[in-house]
């Protein structure tokens, strides 16, 4: 099995540098999200290890080889892409069984690999199908078969699951954790569902714009955001975010009644801040609050949405845990704990 | 019963297609029942009377009309497969994004079709007249100069060649609409899945583009059976009748000759039924291939 090792990676279309310079390394049986909002560049990224698209500059190691230049088919990959590219004239079987032919692989072997991958993807019954014929999950079940057979050191996930419905979308990303521990390979997986990335990672690679914004386990993204992109970006519902400007070794919100919140950060009196709240965080018992008005209430059951501004305020997303006494227009006292502020400088990095 | 909005629905939509419904039936429909009544009339200019099947007799006993059939059969096996695989090949190289100068290309091979008929044709003549641009060039290659019209096989080689250079741009567009349409993934999986170019081609493209291809035989088939315009302004049918179609024979017959019409559309409705028959058979055989 192999990691992969990427060097200052840099693609461009004509004169439009979209992927700007990455640094990466991933190791061997990982499982590594790329995720970030659309357009930025995370396709290309993948397309380019893959080697559908060619590399403008840099280095891309997969093992120990440098593989800049080397035939797709010859990276040790497979790729699962969103739009499934199920080959649609062939059975089941025959899509799964395809590219083997051209490996040089028995008759006898292909047949019994095919065998196995319909095992270990539940489908049996379905084999002498044609892709029309099959819903849109076992599609993409006979995809990631298709790839399966090859016994690729890495498998690439291009958006498998957003043509599915979400409790599909659920259903499958549990069968791809699933295969990642019974197959023990590298998985690359991209996704713009923050979900998903949790979900399924091992390791978040955050991208924007072509650059790597930062690069770290699910928990240590979400605790620990580097920059507010980040911080807004993992999460769910989205991080609030309040203007503040820091006064002796405190924040002061003037939104809110300029209010002063105690911090352990540190930084020059006056410098302007972003202060950035989780809505899970506003708990009752925190010792700093916000004076808000409820606008609308959310209930999922389980849990409940607020929504609540100060004044004419932007609106702050709020979980309150089971209080299903929150109603549209109560004023409300947001109580959360300083220790859990995180506060960024006016360029958007964190200050610590 | 249905309700009086209806019935006036019903009416509205009669009108409406009236007009192409009167044109139709006057131009194409009569015409068509008149021919297939004429076709048992035996008899020279206007005097003609019923003929039951002497005309069909005469059919098997009509040496030239044996040899058209030979000839537009000839043209027909060789000149169709080798136009579609052609068409074929040009669509996939100039589906290539990465082909310089695609469009021009694409534009270039597809203009013969939509050019003039008879410019091209008297520019294919003189082309390939006995001391034409093409025998200076075979010559000034060290090569005989052929004798594209006086020979009876090399006369079929250039009708074939002339029908190809015109027809061949014609069913590519066809092949790229149909090609664009395919999803680009499944070439890039099948890239990645080191499946080599020619078995893309083979297993993948073809299967994909087999509605396309029948398509496109059909209409080729049914083309190459009527063909006319190139015997006629190229070689006039000749030499010794080596480059005759049915076309051009039912011309001769109808307007050259003392005229027989009777006899005329007989041979007419001979191109309709080897129509009807090489469609099924074409048809017939796509189904096979897709049950097997
Ligand atoms: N073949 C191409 N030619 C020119 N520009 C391209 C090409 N492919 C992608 N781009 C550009 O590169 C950027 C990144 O595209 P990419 O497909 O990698 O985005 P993405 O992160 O996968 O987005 P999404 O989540 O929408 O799939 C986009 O701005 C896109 O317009
Ligand atoms: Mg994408």
């Amino acid at each position: 099995m192999s990691g992969l090792k990427l060097r200052g990676v840099r693609k461009s279309f004509g004169s439009v540098e979209v992927i700007k310079g990455v640094d990466l390394d991933i190791a061997s049986k990982e499982f590594v999200v790329f995720v970030g909002p659309s357009g930025c560049g995370k396709s290309t990224l993948l397309r380019m290890i893959a080697g559908l698209e060619a590399i403008t500059g840099g280095e891309l190691h997969i093992g120990d080889e440098l593989m800049n230049d080397v035939d797709p088919s010859k990276r040790g990959i497979a790729m699962v892409f969103q739009t499934y590219a199920l080959y649609p004239h062939m059975t089941v079987r025959e899509n799964m069984g395809f590219a083997l032919r051209f490996a040089k692989v028995p008759k006898d072997e292909i047949k019994r690999q095919v065998d196995e991958a319909a095992r270990i993807l539940e489908l049996g019954p379905l084999m002498d199908r044609r892709p029309k014929e099959l819903s849109g999950g076992q599609r993409q079940r006979v995809a990631i078969g298709r790839a399966i057979v090859r016994h690729p050191e890495v498998f690439l996930f291009d958006e498998p699951l957003s043509n599915l419905d979400a409790e599909l979308r659920v259903h499958m990303r549990i069968e791809i954790a699933r295969l990642h521990k019974e197959l023990k390979t590298t998985i690359i997986y991209v996704t713009h569902d923050q979900v998903e990335a949790m979900t399924l990672a091992d390791k978040i690679v955050v991208l924007r714009d072509g650059v790597v914004e930062q690069v770290g386990t699910p928990l240590q993204l979400y605790d620990n955001p580097d920059n507010l992109f980040v911080a807004g970006f993992i999460g769910s519902p989205k991080m609030n975010f309040l203007k503040g400007i820091m006064e002796n070794g405190a924040v002061r919100l003037p939104d809110y009644e300029n209010r002063i919140v105690p911090t352990g950060v540190r930084a020059a009196d006056g410098t302007p801040v972003t202060v950035g709240i989780r809505p899970e965080h506003f708990k009752e018992g925190g010792s700093a609050a916000l004076p808000l008005t409820v606008d609308i209430v959310e209930h999922l059951g389980g849990e409940t949405y607020a929504y609540a501004r100060h004044g004419n305020g932007d609106l702050l997303t709020l979980a309150t845990g089971n209080d299903r006494a929150v109603g549209s227009g109560d004023s409300y006292e947001a109580k959360f704990d300083p220790a859990s502020m995180l506060i960024f400088d006016a360029g958007g990095l964190r200050i610590r | 019963m249905a309700s009086r909005v209806v019935v006036r629905e019903h009416i509205n939509g009669w009108l409406f297609i009236a007009p192409a419904l009167i044109l139709l039936g006057i131009f194409m429909i009569y015409p068509i029942i008149w021919s297939l009544w004429m076709s048992f009339q035996t008899g020279r200019g206007m005097n003609f009377s019923f003929g039951g099947l002497a005309n069909i007799q005469r059919l098997f006993a009509d040496t030239v009309f044996l040899r058209a059939l030979g000839n537009t059969m000839i043209f027909l096996v060789v000149q169709v497969p080798i136009m579609i695989i052609l068409a074929l090949l040009f669509a996939v190289a100039l589906n290539d994004t990465k082909l310089w100068g695609r469009s021009f290309f694409r534009t270039a091979i597809f203009l013969p079709c939509v050019t003039s008929l008879v410019a091209y044709a008297v520019l294919f003549k003189s082309m390939f007249s006995a001391e034409g641009v093409v025998n200076a060039t075979l010559v000034g290659l060290g090569l005989d100069p052929v004798p594209w019209l006086t020979d009876p096989f090399w006369a079929k080689v250039l009708i074939i060649m002339a029908i190809t250079w015109r027809w061949t741009g014609y069913n590519m567009i066809f092949y790229l609409a149909a090609l664009q349409n395919v999803d680009r993934s499944i070439y890039e999986a099948a890239r990645i899945d080191g499946v080599p170019p020619w078995a893309r081609f083979l297993y993948i493209t073809l299967p994909m583009l087999k509605p396309v291809i029948l398509f496109t035989t059909v209409i080729s088939t049914i083309g190459t059976l009527q063909l006319f315009d190139e015997p006629y302004n190229i070689t006039q049918g000749g030499p010794s009748q080596a480059t005759l179609t049915l076309s051009y024979y039912i011309y001769d017959l109808t307007f050259r000759f003392m005229p027989s019409f009777g006899y005329s559309a007989t041979v007419s409705w001979v191109i309709v039924v080897l129509v009807g028959i090489l469609t099924f058979v074409q048809f017939l055989v796509a189904r096979e291939g897709r049950r097997a």
